[in-house]
């Protein structure tokens, strides 16, 4: 055992520690390193913002360089605050508006190429995905496994006939879907811990190399 | 009490318990588990393999925060050192926040090991917001988006970035992302719009939605969370790049014996459950 002679990762240690306590059940020490998490994090983020956003982005270039242009971006934002003077409270959708519509505009065609066209294409059955056996086996299942759950997600018609174990297949292949997610945030979860055991056992007691 | 009643009621503090030993045992005790390698992984680590001096620069997005280090952080390492090894200048950028000290930390570590030098061989180009209007700039032009990196220098002054200009200029991109934003902005502005190469690392519990679009194509090749980066740390050293510590290897044991232990919770969960509902069934008909 080797523990660390850094005063930090003695701070680190103990705040793990007091985050760790709360699995046993609540406590001051839990409460304590949430409550300094949450200040830090928004003093950071407040920090940040202002040097990487709001100072070379709005500040420098129109107070400091003059240019008028950034005027706009300023009134659109400053929009925003009108919604504490309930007078000109409307205001606010100025900005809002302006943000749903660039916004839609920018992202609905790329959303469909990404989400619709493309993934729509790598459901066809083409001769390259037969190439080898086990692609063309994969290419197959794939296109049935979509084609029933969309079945499944079908209300305008009642389930009778071939919808019934269409329907029942495309069940099957949600639920395989939703096992490989929940497997996978289990794994999540458990590396978070591993992360922190290295830490504890490693950098702070040095147990581990 | 009966036994099967019993099962479905064990103190979360003693299955805490267990976990946090079968977690911790193999770290100080490692069985050496054997690590195999997918496919995907494979993929990713081609892409870059294939890469060599006079390619265009990878440009790797650090789109997560010190909360999902244990699983992107060693995909960092590796995906430095692979690079590195094989004389491929890098650029990394941040999405989030907190990351330009996690890429602070990584640029003081890996290209010591290689005798890389700053602007030459790599460089770091800091933390924007605004996820939408930085992928899309960096389309038309990088520079406009990043005048100036982290520390202030203008681009054209740095060697590696002087004659960038978007991402055509760019071979790979590589988003290791825990969120939003992170890997669903850049396949939609930088790949469905611009076309460009991506490959992701993900935490392992946004894996199963990229899936759909390694499948197709779309992207590169996906590391999945701690398993992704240990089978990255592997090919690395495979294919003598490096010798350093693996990290994510290293948890590999624990998160096999972790996985088996709530395996096993849940068998015993159910069979109390199925055992204790039988029974209560059966007491009721008499």
């Amino acid at each position: 055992m080797n523990p660390s002679p850094e005063p930090w990762v003695w701070i680190a240690a103990f705040l793990t520690l007091c985050i760790f306590s709360f699995l046993f059940r609540d406590n001051i020490f839990y409460s304590f390193a949430e409550h300094l998490f949450v200040g830090i994090s928004a003093g950071y983020l407040i920090a940040i913002t202002w040097h990487n956003q709001i100072y070379p982005n709005l500040v420098l270039p129109l107070f400091m360089q003059g240019n008028l242009v950034y005027i706009i971006p300023l009134a659109l934002g400053l929009c925003y605050f009108t919604r504490f003077i309930p007078k000109i409270g409307y205001l606010v959708r100025l900005p809002i508006a302006f943000l749903l519509g660039w916004g839609s505009g920018v992202g609905i065609p790329a959303l469909f190429q990404r989400d619709i066209l493309k993934q729509t294409q790598g459901t066809l059955l083409i001769r390259e995905a037969f190439s080898k056996w086990d692609t063309g086996l994969w290419a197959i299942i794939i296109l049935i496994g979509v084609l029933s759950v969309l079945v499944y997600f079908f209300f305008s018609k009642e389930r009778k006939g071939i919808m019934k174990p269409a329907a029942n297949l495309g069940i099957i292949f949600l639920m395989l879907g939703f096992g490989a997610s929940f497997g996978y945030t289990v794994m999540s979860r458990i590396s978070l811990l591993i992360g922190r055991l290295q830490f504890l056992l490693g950098d702070w007691l040095g147990i581990i190399k | 009490m009966n036994i099967f009643k019993a099962l479905t009621k064990i103190p979360r503090q003693i299955i805490f318990l267990v976990i946090a030993l079968a977690v911790a045992i193999p770290l100080i005790v490692p069985l050496g588990l054997p690590v195999k390698v997918m496919p995907k992984s494979k993929q990713l680590f081609a892409a870059i393999d294939s890469l060599g001096p006079q390619s265009k620069p990878v440009l790797i997005s650090i789109d997560f925060d010190p909360q999902s280090m244990p699983e992107l952080y060693p995909m960092l390492l590796a995906i430095l050192r692979h690079c590195f090894a094989r004389d491929i200048k890098v650029i990394l950028m941040a999405l989030w926040p907190q990351a330009p000290g996690l890429a602070e930390m990584a640029l003081e570590q890996i290209p010591k090991e290689f005798n890389k030098e700053y602007s030459k061989d790599y460089a770091f180009l800091g933390y924007k917001f605004g996820v939408t209007a930085i992928l899309l700039g960096m389309g038309e032009n990088i520079k406009s988006v990043f005048p100036v990196d982290y520390y202030g220098t203008p681009l054209d002054s740095l060697k590696i970035t002087a004659d960038i200009k978007n991402y055509e200029d760019i071979s790979h991109i590589v988003t290791l992302s825990t969120g939003d934003p992170g890997w669903r902005a850049w396949l939609l502005f930088a790949q469905s719009r611009y076309n460009a190469s991506i490959g992701i690392g993900v935490t392992a519990v946004s894996a199963a939605d990229v899936y759909p679009y390694v499948e197709t194509g779309q992207v590169i090749g996906l590391l999945a969370g701690m398993k992704g980066a240990a089978e990255y740390e592997i090919l690395v050293q495979r294919n003598g790049y490096s010798e350093e510590k693996r990290t994510a290897v290293q948890g590999m044991d624990a998160q096999s014996l972790g996985h088996l232990f709530i395996m096993i919770f849940i068998i015993i969960g159910n069979i109390g459950y199925f055992f204790s509902r039988r029974r209560s069934n059966s007491g009721r008909q008499k």
